[in-house]
């Protein structure tokens, strides 16, 4: 058996709305290994974003624990240990496409010629080698969200984490961005979770899970 | 370069094209409230620079007073004059004295000089606006030009001076009558104040008015070009007689100066709201940029930012604001004051008044004389109100939680 990338035991997540408890997640228990790659699905509501951005370690969970690689999760080592994708892409409206994909770099530290070179060659890698002086806003959806998956894999990941990476694409910018997606995680040997609503999609991970009632089937 | 660093200038100078607007408008505001101090403290500070001028010009750096008019005055001169620094001394009197012409009255101070020594302490004839001081005499005096305009007295005219000892002369019945003086010159030193009030005549026409006999009231003191004029006077105390004290043109003038850096603190202190009030602007861009980013504040928590670092990024572009700003405000200051003549002349000439603006201010060009202490506290104050202004929106974008910044819309 390969190495466990994230370890996730009863992570329970609660939201008070007025004063009324909504248990969003009562007990998830996930592992994921090196290199895997594995699919949420779920009902709209049903938590998924909770669920990722717990994994992540952006927010605190109610109960339960989280690892990544084995040791505790501590937002010190977000940076370097996971890459995440938003259906959202967010990127940084002021500075190009290149400066986007360098700014996880700068994250871990002031980058130089090698982290250069490597935006410069993910860039390429995500097709748009071309585009790199363009700013956010001279780039179409498709390809921002080509531009927010560079950055996620810029410092070499050992997770990446994508949230519905497609739910602002149309049906054919979508099918390519899961796509790339699927094969440089592959290629790189990086873990993918990918929380996503399609089904088609689902089945091209290795390993497909359902957040129903608060918990992973 | 921290990505704190390279993202807050970023967000103020975006790449590409695009003006960055709110920077500007922060960053103007600043300079405008930098460029009024350093114009404003600049010129008060020329003015003051002026007065100073005058005051070493014609009285000397050091003044040797008495309680009592000095006797010896030949001797304390000796003493005064082989004293080390000392370049060269002049004995005065000086009083009030009732000055008439055509039945007009007034009360200005009498400034007996001796003619043989006073150009060797003070440039008196650099304030001299017509006549001569060369033709003064015993029988005549030079008039400040205030004082002759409202005498009406004018080079070549007569005045009566009537002596103070007129009154002690009446009590014991005898008649004491005014001294007829000629007008040989007028002087203008360029303060309101010292131009309505004084009157130069001779060390002996000084001495009989106010009935001296060979005694002085004091001594004026030039310094040597190197010496200090604060060991000067401690110099000359050590060797004068009790009674008799030396003093800097500081001492002096003490409450005068006093009064007029009160003045210059005090217009400090009101232009600095003018600082003060762009530091809000600055806090309220940022703020706005605050909420305008959540999303990307969000983000970059996801890319594993430190809490710090997001709040160091809004205090980075205060700072960066604040010394853009101030730097800015310099330039402009200096490039005021640089044509400042041509400005205040333009808009005399404008409003058809350059005749008022040099008979009711005494200038016909505006002075000014920046000091160091000056610029760098108008510095200091606005880095300081800037990047003050930061840490409100610092902690604002620090306070937020990443997830809920990403989920905001
Ligand atoms: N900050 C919050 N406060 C209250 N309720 C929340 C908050 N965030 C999410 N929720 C609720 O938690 C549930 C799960 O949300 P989410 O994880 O975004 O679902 P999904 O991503 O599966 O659509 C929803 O019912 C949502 O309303
Ligand atoms: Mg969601």
């Amino acid at each position: 058996m390969s190495e466990a990338v994230l370890t996730a035991q009863q992570l329970r997540k609660d939201y008070l709305s007025g004063d009324r408890r909504i248990e969003v997640l009562r007990g998830v228990d996930l592992a994921v290994t090196a290199g895997e790659s594995v699919s949420i699905r779920g009902e709209s509501g049903s938590g998924k974003s909770t669920l990722l951005n717990l994994l992540a370690g952006l927010d605190a969970p109610d109960g339960g624990s989280l690892a990544w690689a084995g040791a505790a999760a501590r937002a010190e080592r977000r940076a370097a240990f996971l890459g995440m994708v938003f259906q959202a892409f967010y990127l940084i409206p002021e500075i190009d496409a290149l400066a986007n994909v360098l700014m996880a770099a700068r994250m871990v530290r002031s980058p130089g010629v090698a982290e250069r070179a490597r935006a410069k060659e993910l860039m390429a890698r995500v097709g748009l080698a071309e585009r790199a002086t363009h700013l956010p806003g001279q780039l179409s959806g498709g390809e921002r969200q080509r531009v927010a998956v560079a950055r996620a894999l810029m410092n070499s990941p050992k997770l990446l984490l994508a949230d519905e990476p497609t739910g602002n694409l149309d049906e054919h910018t979508g099918d390519a961005v899961i796509d790339l997606l699927l094969s440089l995680c592959r290629e790189t040997g990086t873990a993918l979770v990918l929380v996503t609503h399609n089904a088609a999609y689902a089945q091209k991970t290795g390993r497909q899970l359902f957040l129903r009632e608060g918990l992973l089937h | 370069m921290p990505w704190y660093l390279y993202l807050a200038l970023k967000q103020l100078f975006p790449s590409g094209r695009r003006f960055p607007f709110f920077t500007a408008i922060s960053v103007t505001g600043v300079a405008l409230g930098v460029a009024v101090l350093i114009v404003v403290t600049s010129v008060m500070s020329g003015f003051e620079w002026g007065i100073r001028q005058m005051m070493v010009d014609t009285e000397g750096e050091v003044q040797v007073q008495a309680r009592l008019p000095m006797d010896a005055t030949g001797e304390i001169l000796q003493r005064i004059r082989t004293t080390p620094g000392v370049a060269a001394a002049t004995p005065f009197v000086k009083g009030f004295v009732m000055a008439m012409a055509d039945n007009r009255p007034t009360f200005p101070t009498f400034r007996g000089i001796d003619l043989a020594s006073v150009e060797s302490v003070a440039n008196l004839k650099r304030y001299m606006r017509a006549g001569s001081l060369d033709d003064l005499d015993d029988d005549s005096v030079v008039l400040s030009s205030i004082l002759a305009r409202s005498l009406g007295a004018y080079p070549g005219d007569q005045i009566e001076i009537y002596s103070p000892l007129l009154i002690q002369k009446l009590k014991s019945d005898e008649v004491f009558l005014p001294r007829r003086m000629r007008v040989v010159g007028l002087f203008e030193v360029g303060h309101q104040q010292l131009d309505s009030s004084t009157i130069y005549g001779t060390l002996r026409t000084g001495q009989e008015i106010f009935g001296l006999g060979r005694a002085v009231h004091g001594v004026d003191v030039r310094i040597k070009p190197d010496a200090n004029e604060e060991a000067v006077a401690a110099q000359l105390n050590n060797v004068l007689p009790p009674g008799v004290r030396a003093m800097t043109w500081m001492e002096t003038w003490d409450d005068f100066l006093w009064a007029l850096h009160l003045e210059k603190r005090i217009n400090f202190f009101l232009l600095l709201i003018i600082v003060l009030v762009a530091a809000f602007s600055v806090m309220s861009s940022l703020l706005i940029a605050v909420v305008r980013k959540t999303r990307e504040i969000g983000l970059l928590s996801a890319l594993g930012a430190r809490t710090r670092d997001v709040a160091l990024c809004f205090c980075a572009q205060a700072f960066i604001v604040g010394l853009a700003g101030t730097v800015l405000g310099l330039v402009f200051g200096f490039a005021v004051l640089a044509v400042r003549n041509e400005i205040v002349h333009g808009i005399a000439r404008l409003l058809h008044r350059e005749e008022t603006l040099r008979e009711l201010y005494q200038f016909s060009d505006l002075p000014s004389h920046p000091l160091a202490s000056d610029i760098v506290l108008t510095i200091v104050f606005s880095i300081v109100f800037s990047t003050l202004a930061g840490l409100i929106p610092a902690w604002r974008a620090a306070r937020l939680k990443p997830v809920e910044a990403l989920r905001h819309e």
